[in-house]
């Protein structure tokens, strides 16, 4: 076997050129491959992670039904019970909300939005509503309001102008009332800066006639990637109330669509790399089997078995494969791992990226998970791509071989 | 018992233009144990399809080979390699050692292929080498040797293994006539010191009248 070996790693070094070629395609495929997935991982977390810290939350409890049919009618009514139920240490943060879609008017101008009573206190442990708030500041008492800063332009109202709210109230009644404009909410998503108003849960409970109902409860946990089975642990908790426990994923579908949508293109990337690799790999490995059909020849004709030939340049494949593999490890974690820490600035097309939660600057995040994965099938694709050749070699007639060159 | 007892052995060649070109036109021909045999003759007369039928490179369209009393004829393809490893030995004409590998490795190589431990296998190699004078180029590639002395490892490597017999294609071919003298006469030592049969190709004078027997062919037929 170490005779074989070392044949191989001659074989491979007598050609330095084609070898280089096929590791080199083995090792800028892989990378390549690694700093996208790393790339697509990092803009995924960054889009779930502004979502859920945006606005969301990684877990919302409702009434049954609230989130397909939100209305004032679909609410908790005990909302403190429901917190004692759920006493977990994996919780991070809990806040009460209220929700309604309104009719917010200024002196010149009325607009549909919604509006988010709020806990200024708890909410923000779940969302960065807070910091967002880029012009003025967030909310202190029950008579401010706070309103997305394209909803300000578009009622043309500044900081301490008047903004009347009016809906229908929970108790039939029609709700209406004033608050002076404390801050400008900047998140950079359209649907938020347009649509969004924010006033106290105690002002918005006081206007809608809840007393102390609320339309939602948002939770933060540690880590996003624990909001699917915390929710799971809370839905157990929660099984005898008629409410329904979300997970981020389950709160945004279209997001988390958007998310299986780049793995499937990142499938077809790896798909169309294992391609290009398997190509490199066949023509070294034929042009190699063509140049030494005369020393295959004399290798049979001395007595070297079929199985002992296709082991040969399997091995070469191998050892091939195992070099670009590690390149490829080497320049793709290195790349990931540098632009990890000091990101990929896209501001030329940041307000689409913002639309889509991302922000400007991509920070791409490796996972030793799909590392694993894919240098594996990478190499598994060396091996398998080398059995043809390696079939053609051991099958070679020995006369007409050696008469070859 | 002869070693070896060829059987009115024919072979074609088709060529793809149709053309055919017979090699062997019923060869019969038997070999003794021990043996030192030149096959002579022209080109084309037939010497190379004749050593390449005996050592199971091709096959025959008719006509029997028995080697110990079994005939090779009959062995099917996937057994030939196995056959071939234990029993027989080549030296090509063009020496055809393997560039990647260093003269004794090469002298290892078929040793290799049987399974012998890589101990007995280096100082055997070792002691080939230096038998014929090449222990100092033990280390060195084949294209780091001279035509005599790589047709020197090509002989250890095909007797390495311990054949019943070696066939030789036109083995000093390529060498001048003093070299090819010295092949001849390392290939006899071998053959009356292990007792390896040899059965070589040569149209050289020199060379074949250093033969125990010679076979004459001529247009595919023993003359």
């Amino acid at each position: 076997m170490i005779l074989f070996l070392k044949i191989a790693l001659r074989n491979i070094t007598r050609n330095k050129f084609r070898s280089s070629i096929t590791i080199a395609a083995i090792a800028i495929g892989l990378a390549s491959l690694v700093f996208i997935r790393a790339f697509v991982d990092g803009s995924h977390y960054q889009m779930i992670k502004n979502y859920t810290e945006f606005i969301s939350g990684q877990i919302q409890i409702h009434d049954q039904g609230f989130q397909e049919n939100m209305g004032l009618n679909k609410n908790i009514p005990n909302p403190q019970e429901i917190v004692s139920l759920i006493q977990m240490p994996q919780i991070k943060g809990k806040a009460f909300r209220v929700k309604e879609y309104v009719l917010a008017s200024s002196a010149e101008h009325s607009l549909g939005v919604l509006l988010m009573g709020v806990d200024p206190q708890n909410e923000p442990k779940i969302t960065e509503l807070d910091k967002r708030v880029r012009y003025g500041k967030f909310l202190s008492n029950d008579k401010e309001i706070v309103v997305g800063k394209i909803l300000a332009k578009s009622l043309n109202v500044g900081l301490q102008d008047k903004v009347v709210i009016m809906a229908q109230a929970f108790d039939g009644s029609l709700a209406s009332e004033a608050y002076r404009v404390s801050g400008f909410l900047d998140t950079g998503v359209e649907e938020l800066d347009k649509g969004l108003a924010l006033i106290t849960l105690k002002a918005s409970q006081d206007l809608f006639v809840l007393n102390n109902r609320i339309s939602e409860i948002a939770l933060s946990t540690e880590s996003i990637e624990h909001a699917d089975r915390i929710a799971a642990m809370i839905k157990q908790k929660v099984t005898n109330s008629k409410l329904e426990v979300l997970s981020w994923k389950e709160i945004s579908p279209a997001l988390m669509q958007w998310v299986e949508f780049d793995v499937t293109f990142i499938n077809i990337i790896l798909f169309i790399v294992l391609l290009v690799v398997a190509a490199g790999i066949l023509n070294t490995l034929l042009m190699g089997i063509l140049e030494r059909t005369h020393e295959f020849g004399i290798m049979i004709s001395l007595g070297t078995t079929r199985s002992q030939i296709i082991q040969m340049v399997t091995l070469e494949s191998i050892i091939l494969g195992f070099i670009g593999v590690c390149l490829g490890f080497a320049f793709g974690i290195a790349g990931s791992l540098y632009f990890g820490a000091k990101g990929i600035n896209l501001q030329a097309f940041s307000t689409a990226l913002n639309n889509y939660y991302t922000g400007s600057i991509i920070y791409p995040r490796l996972s030793t998970g799909y590392l694993i994965q894919y240098g594996l099938i990478v190499l598994l694709t060396s091996v398998i791509v080398s059995i043809y050749p390696a079939w053609r070699a051991a099958n070679l007639k020995p006369v007409e071989a050696i008469r070859h060159g | 018992m002869n070693l070896i007892e060829i059987q009115d052995l024919k072979k074609t060649y088709v060529e793809k233009t149709g053309v055919k070109t017979e090699a062997l036109r019923g060869v019969s021909l038997s070999i003794e144990e021990r043996a030192f045999i030149a096959i002579a003759g022209p080109s084309g007369s037939g010497k190379s399809t004749l050593l390449n039928l005996i050592g199971t490179l091709d096959t025959p369209d008719s006509g029997k080979i028995l080697f110990e009393g079994k005939e090779i004829t009959a062995i099917p393809p996937a057994f030939n390699a196995l056959f071939r490893l234990h029993k027989i030995g080549f030296v090509f004409q063009s020496y055809n050692l393997f560039n990647q590998l260093t003269a004794q490795e090469n002298v290892e190589y078929v040793m290799l292929l049987q399974g012998i431990p890589s101990k007995t296998r280096q100082e055997r190699s070792r002691k080939l080498l230096n038998s014929v004078g090449l222990e100092n180029t033990a280390r060195k590639r084949p294209n780091q040797l001279s035509g005599g002395q790589q047709q020197r490892v090509a002989v250890l490597r095909a007797i390495a293994a311990n054949p019943k017999i070696v066939l030789a294609d036109e083995p000093t071919a390529n060498l001048d006539s003093e070299t090819a003298s010295g092949l001849i006469d390392l290939m006899r030592s071998i053959n009356q010191e292990y007792g390896i049969t040899f059965i070589f190709s040569t149209h050289d004078k020199l060379v074949m009248n250093k033969a125990d027997k010679i076979h004459l062919l001529k247009d595919g037929k023993i003359v």
